[in-house]
């Protein structure tokens, strides 16, 4: 991996405040035009480590370095940060609003505001444009700080919870808005505990436990290395290869299928093998991949 | 530098395109200008004439009460019992004094009237008659034995709830009846008012070199100023600590954190509101003088006597500068507040000490003004927090030397300097504390260890 390949590297940083240490040793990198899932239960410390990469704490060890420099005000103004806690001048109107918010990212005001109509007519929020922000429900507040992160066209977007507080007719039309995005060659880093959307967005996952880092690598390698000594079978007859205890270790009966678990160097194909050839009626044989839940609750309880 | 200018156009746009702050800053001058036009306006107007009967039996006081309800020995008399207040009548007060009494004296109007023969039984029912038709509003009688313990001054009038006029009417004729009386006793009433003169006791300011100071109506003037200086200091600081707890309550600050340096936004927080204040202190400033000017220039053309309050250029220079002085420690103060607190009510609590500072230093102000070369009044008029409410009442009281206003400005300097250093550190790491109040040791840590 050449370094201009990498939007972000993080390397053996290391966050105490007194003596809780919330953050331990962490390294990790992120590929530029990737979506990164940040997972972590709550207080894993992710939100510690996105405060040190925003530039708002700085590391006690270790260096974080962005789009291969170190974190300076210019640097930091090409990120995008959208944090968990959401907050807006409730008292401010919708267009200073989100003019004030470019004008901190040093965006000068014509292009913010031509930034501020093209981003209020794709969120639908352009009739709202002049009302004071306490007007508007709480969805829509969300959508407007989603704008506020957008308008100095980030190259890195940190995106914490980005969905939380949203109907689900929203969370659609967010993740087509973060996919679209991602399709502009944009670095995503996507921190949040919800593990179904992780699956469904992310190209790579980084897991966090307990301040430490417990898995990190492609999605798709991840689910792999966890899913294969699972099958799902529906068959008729073949009960002596199910009962053998060299190929299988459990069984979990389902309503008209089971979930076979093999031991640890048998082969799925063996099994099949053995399975037609002592005259079973096979018709369904799945590899299961584990979901990426099941992944972190196995890991996560394990410590 | 053009985040630090986008949070203070922010902030003074916030402060200053706010109803509250047009009206307040347009409608107190309006008021008060109104209190000034307005007197000037009903003073002018003429009310209907009393028409009054003077049933004389004695004879001899009519002539002497219409006398005494002349304009002229009206105005004379309010003039001399103002005096015996005031050591000094200032400009507008005499003018008042003046209109007030033209206009009770023109307010009466005498219908003649022949008593000395009629029954009071008959006088009564004459007269009761006049009133009926509407040719008089009110008379008096006046008995024969004037000097009788029982003797009884009745007065009728359909206008008998004018106190204004009734008090008037009674003073008149105790003076008329007294000095029939001295008369009667071969007593010459100026004999009288020789032997009973106050003395005159005048009051001349010295400087501290022994000079006769001329004094211009400065001590109300630093009063003013150290109401106005408190006020806008407390309602500035208050303002500031608000705002800072709004961003970090609603966890703006996370945002702001992340986008521009902690004192940067701090300090274009603490410049935004701070210009905003002085927007409005510089245009109430000009309405005072815009309103003394005219109060003052209809007094000229009335032709009353003129002391003008004496404001120099440099007065309201060092006011500025010691306004800012003190915006900037008390601003501070409450910033740092702001960054230590979770929500407004606790704010509230915690912006007791620094009210109680400032009390202390308009209360300073009583002995400043008593007395502004004292020992007392050198030592509070350059120490820190007091200074920009001490200092302007004493240079208005009397200018001291240069070498202690400045000592002042470098003391409150320093003062601001360390303030802001401290507020710095405290509000980068109190801003992103949420739930928790920060405790003293906490705040003392993070102020030792960035």
């Amino acid at each position: 991996m050449s370094e201009n390949n990498v939007s972000l590297k993080v390397e053996n940083v290391t966050k105490r405040y007194g003596d809780f240490t919330a953050v331990e040793n962490l390294s990790f990198e992120i590929r530029a035009g990737r979506v990164f899932g940040f997972l972590g239960p709550n207080g894993a410390g992710k939100t510690t480590t996105i405060r040190m990469i925003v530039g708002i704490t700085i590391p006690d060890e270790g260096k974080i370095r962005l789009f291969g420099s170190k974190i300076t005000p210019q640097i930091r103004d090409r990120i995008g940060y959208l944090p968990e806690e959401r907050g807006l001048y409730k008292k401010m109107k919708v267009q200073d609003q989100l003019r004030y918010f470019a004008a901190l990212k040093g965006v000068s005001q014509k292009e913010a505001d031509k930034r501020i109509d093209f981003w209020l007519d794709r969120m639908k929020l352009s009739e709202w444009k002049l009302k004071k922000t306490t007007d508007l429900s709480k969805g829509m507040s969300q959508k407007l700080q989603f704008i506020s992160t957008m308008l100095h066209n980030p190259e890195l977007l940190i995106l914490d919870e980005p969905f939380s507080g949203l109907d689900p007719v929203n969370v659609e039309f967010m993740k087509e808005v973060i996919a679209e995005i991602k399709s502009q060659d944009k670095t995503i880093i996507f921190s949040t505990h919800l593990m179904e959307t992780a699956e469904k967005l992310c190209d790579d996952i980084l897991l966090i436990n307990k301040s430490q880092k417990v898995l990190s690598g492609s999605l798709r390698e991840i689910k792999a290395s966890y899913g294969k000594n699972v099958i799902s079978v529906r068959c008729e007859g073949g009960e002596e290869v199910l009962n053998d205890e060299t190929l299988i270790t459990n069984i979990i009966e389902h309503a008209d299928e089971k979930e076979l678990f093999l031991t640890e160097d048998a082969d799925s194909q063996v099994v099949l093998k053995r399975l037609i050839g002592s005259g079973a009626k096979v018709t369904k044989f799945e590899m299961i991949e584990p979901s990426l839940n099941d992944i972190f609750i196995d890991n996560v309880k394990e410590k | 530098m053009q985040k630090f200018l986008a949070v203070l156009k922010r902030e003074y746009k916030k402060v200053v395109f706010t109803w509250a702050f047009l009206i307040t800053t347009f409608l107190m001058p309006l008021i008060a200008s109104v209190f000034v036009i307005v007197p000037m306006f009903i003073f002018s107007i003429e009310g209907d004439k009393t028409r009054i009967a003077i049933a004389d039996k004695a004879g001899s006081i009519s002539k002497r009460l219409q006398e005494n309800l002349s304009p002229k020995r009206i105005s004379e008399k309010a003039r001399k019992a103002a005096k015996e207040q005031l050591t000094d009548l200032n400009a507008s007060q005499e003018e008042k004094m003046k209109r007030n009494a033209e206009q009770l004296g023109g307010n009466f109007e005498f219908v003649p009237y022949n008593a000395e023969t009629k029954s009071i039984e008959q006088i009564k029912k004459e007269l009761n008659a006049q009133i009926s038709e509407k040719k008089l509003d009110a008379y008096i009688i006046i008995p024969k034995d004037i000097s009788a313990k029982d003797a009884r001054f009745e007065y009728y009038s359909r206008k008998a709830g004018d106190f204004v006029i009734n008090s008037t009417l009674q003073d008149a004729l105790n003076e008329a009846v007294r000095s029939q009386r001295l008369a009667d006793a071969d007593i010459s009433e100026e004999k009288l008012k020789e032997l009973s003169r106050k003395v005159a006791f005048d009051v001349k300011p010295l400087t501290e070199t022994g000079e006769i100071k001329e004094e211009g109506g400065s001590f109300w003037m630093a009063f003013i100023v150290a109401m106005l200086i408190y006020i806008v200091l407390a309602v500035y600081g208050q303002a500031i600590m608000s705002a800072i707890v709004e961003e970090k309550e609603t966890r703006i600050s996370e945002v702001l954190f992340s986008s521009a340096k902690p004192f940067e936004l701090m300090m274009g927080k603490l410049v935004g509101v701070g210009l905003a204040g002085l927007t409005q202190l510089a245009i109430w400033i000009a309405s005072v003088l815009i309103l003394l000017s005219f109060g003052f220039v209809s007094a000229i053309m009335s032709g009353a006597e003129i002391t003008l309050p004496k404001i120099t250029a440099s007065m309201v220079i060092y006011f500025f500068i010691f306004f800012l002085l003190g915006y900037f420690i008390y601003a501070t103060i409450y910033a740092l507040i702001g960054s230590m607190v979770t929500n407004m009510q606790e704010g509230g609590q915690f912006a007791f000490p620094p009210i109680m500072l400032l009390l202390i230093g308009l209360y300073f102000c009583f002995a400043v003004v008593r007395d502004p070369n004292s020992t007392f009044a050198f030592w509070v008029s350059i120490a820190p927090f007091f200074a920009p409410i001490v200092m302007p009442v004493r240079i208005l009281s009397e200018i001291p030397p240069f070498w202690q206003i400045a000592l002042a400005i470098i003391i409150n300097l320093v003062a601001i300097i360390g303030l802001t250093w401290v507020a710095s550190r405290v509000y980068r790491v109190g801003m992103l504390m949420y739930g928790k109040r920060a405790t003293i040791p906490e705040v003392w840590k993070w102020i030792r260890q960035s």
